[in-house]
């Protein structure tokens, strides 16, 4: 079996005076975010973006599931960016239209099925198409694939990464920012550092 | 804070408060004169607003979209640029290496690039009146450059497992390294006019807002100095026009607050709203432009990453980022570029490390989620080198409106032979270097850092938008202080030389036109 760290180590900490209040806050927020419904995507194109993001990131975590599509149809709706595009890519919003119907117009062309209804790796086929710049259809004629899909793997991977069950897994607790942190040398753990496992 | 009325006529604004804009605001305002400073973001508050969370600090990036163009699109944002009250000093890693005197002089030793209209010597009193005012943490003897005349104020900031690493790595290949000279406290400091900062505690955040001040960002040091000067700040300010009067002198400047437009006299205007916007203002109003240059000379300094997992337990994101350094690359020799290098040991935050190796080596799925798991085991090496001017590497104004109706700037960016040569050097010599210190799957993530240029300095105006004072040539009442003035990209990180050169701007300014600005104060 893999490596792997203990779980509910941030969850723990969050209960206690180590982490500040405003760090305590953003993440209790994230682990507490109610179910979302989607305003920017049609309820299928949000259908659609959930299953290409548990693909781009798969998630098995017993603790709780992480919603990175969630996050991307909010960003949207409230017309955040993060500060450049490639010059090649049209704005986000259509950028994001566009790649989701390419993804299931190539799946259509490639299985004749929708995205949702093949396997995963059939799926994953698809995906790895586009990533390369070789799945068909004439969407991808109006949207560069290859910059499609390391956008919305880079905003997936923020997503997901940026989660207290994601940094529970990865062992991570950079948040703890109360005490100092003394032992930061090789192999120096401070006693709320988690080891790994196996 | 002191605060002045948009119809009375003040001294001077200056737009923008990070590295170019607050020291020269402090020294202006100590000179007694009447200075506003206009910041587009927010007053933050660094206990209640700066979280432990990479996601929650988004805020202090500039997040209004640029277009990135070119055969290497630079990334905005969190690479290269802030806003709120302190700038990008809010998230640089406050890694302040002086720039060595042969930087200034790329052309004479090497026929290519740009010289600088003025010399080390000429700065080097202002490098070190920086780093004592901030309190920068430096080893006792710096390895490279000149001899320094005073000693850095504070003894380095501990080294972390990344820095262990790298020194490590460069023992077995005779490579010298030292501790790194940071604009964090690795002790308690007396700042004038805040009272005492605390030391460092290790956190590594510093690629984000520091909470409780260690970390020199200009909110911390001299935004308060200024304030106590009798400066005012006013924030969440986007200025958008400067007019001219009839003498083609600029004689207010008009800004958004709040949604309506405002405007305030001033006899003298800085922009220090860097690279980007500061050309995107000047190119929007149509002003100091006869030379043409405004916009050009876009660089970015190559900032290649080697990233290597390692056996040992590393936790990357304890300790100052950027712990060593070695400058022994600052002049490579049988090198094949111009200019050089320097190399930086890296930590990195989670959120971080993890998009960059989506972008960088497109990694996902169940490969992605594997190489995640070997975060704490993780080190980086980087390096920041010398970037040519190329006549390919502009910015312009698109034809794409942002939301307050104003064109996006286009970057158009493109790695030119020499930064491409230079970058296969140093992956050779990183990569090395990692496998003496004992990595395995290394990867390389392929970037430039900060963004300079655009309004570059220089003694003649046709070939530059100021004078070697940041004086504009075209208006005599337009001071320009960042790092879209600097001639060449230096090979160091920029942020002490834009402070240096701000208070030597605001030095030459109060010489040459303190006099009719003082007597202003009299009245």
């Amino acid at each position: 079996m893999l490596p792997y760290y203990p779980t509910n180590t941030v969850r723990a900490l969050l209960d206690t005076d180590q982490v500040t209040d405003a760090t305590r806050q953003a993440l209790t927020e994230r682990l507490q975010l109610p179910p979302h419904q989607p305003t920017f995507f049609s309820v299928s194109e949000f259908a659609l973006l959930q299953a290409v993001c548990n693909r781009l990131v798969p998630q098995d975590n017993p603790s709780g599931w992480i919603d990175m599509a969630s996050n991307i149809d909010k960003r949207l709706s409230e017309h955040k960016y993060d500060g450049w595009r490639y010059d090649t890519m049209p704005p986000d919003e259509d950028a994001y239209r566009l790649g989701l119907m390419g993804i299931e117009e190539s799946a259509q062309l490639i299985f004749q099925q929708e995205f949702r209804n093949i396997s995963a790796e059939q799926q994953d086929f698809i995906l790895k198409a586009v990533q390369l710049m070789e799945a068909p259809g004439d969407t991808w004629k109006k949207l560069p694939a290859d910059r499609f899909f390391e956008e919305l793997l880079t905003e997936a991977t923020e997503n997901y990464y940026s989660h207290p069950l994601a940094q529970e897994e990865i062992g991570y607790v950079g948040m703890a920012d109360v005490p100092a942190w003394h032992r930061i040398g090789l192999n120096q753990l401070e006693d709320r550092e988690p080891k790994r496992i196996g | 804070m002191q605060t002045y009325s948009t119809t009375e006529t003040i001294d001077a604004v200056i737009i923008g408060t990070g590295a170019g804009g607050a020291p020269l605001l402090a020294r202006l305002a100590k000179a007694g004169l009447r200075v506003v400073a206009l910041e587009a973001g927010t007053h933050w508050n660094p206990a209640r607003d700066f979280a432990t969370d990479e996601k929650a600090q988004e805020k202090l990036f500039w997040n209004d979209e640029r277009l990135s163009a070119g055969n290497d699109p630079l990334p905005f944002g969190s690479n290269n640029s802030g806003t709120g009250v302190g700038g990008s000093t809010l998230h640089y890693t406050a890694y302040t290496p002086r720039a060595q005197p042969d930087d200034f002089r790329i052309r004479t030793d090497f026929g290519v690039g740009q010289d600088w209209p003025i010399g080390f010597d000429q700065i080097e009193p202002y490098y070190e009146e920086v780093e004592q005012f901030l309190g920068v943490s430096g080893p006792s003897s710096y390895p490279w450059g000149p001899a320094r005349k005073r000693a850095y104020a504070l003894g380095p900031l501990p080294v972390n497992g990344a820095g262990q690493l790298m020194e490590r790595g460069c023992k077995e290949l005779g490579i010298k390294t030292s501790p790194a000279a940071n604009a964090a406290l690795s002790a308690p400091y007396y700042q004038e006019g805040v009272g005492h900062r605390p030391a460092c505690t290790n956190r590594g955040y510093c690629q984000a807002g520091c909470n409780i001040g260690a970390k020199a960002s200009m909110d911390v040091t001299y935004i308060p100095l200024a304030i106590q000067y009798g400066a005012e700040i006013r924030s969440e300010c986007f200025v958008t026009q400067l007019p001219k009067n009839a003498s083609g002198k600029l004689s207010e400047v008009v800004y958004i607050r709040n949604g309506q437009e405002e405007r305030q006299r001033c006899r003298y205007v800085f922009l220090c709203a860097g690279t980007i916007e500061t050309a995107r203002l000047l190119l929007l109003n149509d002003l100091a432009n006869s030379s043409g240059q405004v916009g050009r000379n876009v660089m970015a300094h190559p900032g290649l990453q080697i990233w290597g997992e390692f056996d040992e337990d590393i936790r990357p994101y304890k300790g100052i980022p950027g712990a060593l350094i070695s400058e022994d690359t600052h002049r490579p020799k049988q090198a094949d570029f111009a200019g050089g290098y320097l190399l930086q040991s890296i930590g990195v935050m989670p959120v971080t490390y993890m998009t960059q190796m989506a972008r960088g080596r497109g990694l996902w799925g169940n490969a992605l989620k594997q190489a995640a798991l070997a975060y704490n085991h993780v080190a980086g090496i980087n390096i920041l080198g010398d970037c040519l001017p190329h006549a390919h590497n502009y910015m312009e104004l698109s034809q794409e409106k942002d939301n307050r109706g104003i064109p996006k700037p286009r970057v158009y960016f493109s790695n030119g032979d020499n930064e491409k040569r230079m970058t296969a050097h140093a992956d050779k010599l990183m990569r090395d270097i990692w496998a003496a210190a004992g990595a395995r799957n290394v990867w390389a993530f392929q970037r430039n850092a900060h963004v300079i240029g655009t309004c570059r300095m220089g003694n003649s105006p046709e070939i530059a938008v100021v004078n070697a004072d940041g004086q504009s040539f075209d208006i005599p009442n337009l001071y320009i202080s960042d790092n879209s003035t600097f001639p060449s990209a230096l090979s160091v990180n920029p942020a002490l030389t834009i402070m240096a050169l701000a208070l030597r701007t605001a030095d030459r300014f109060l010489k040459h036109e303190g006099l009719k600005a003082q007597s202003s104060v009299s009245q």
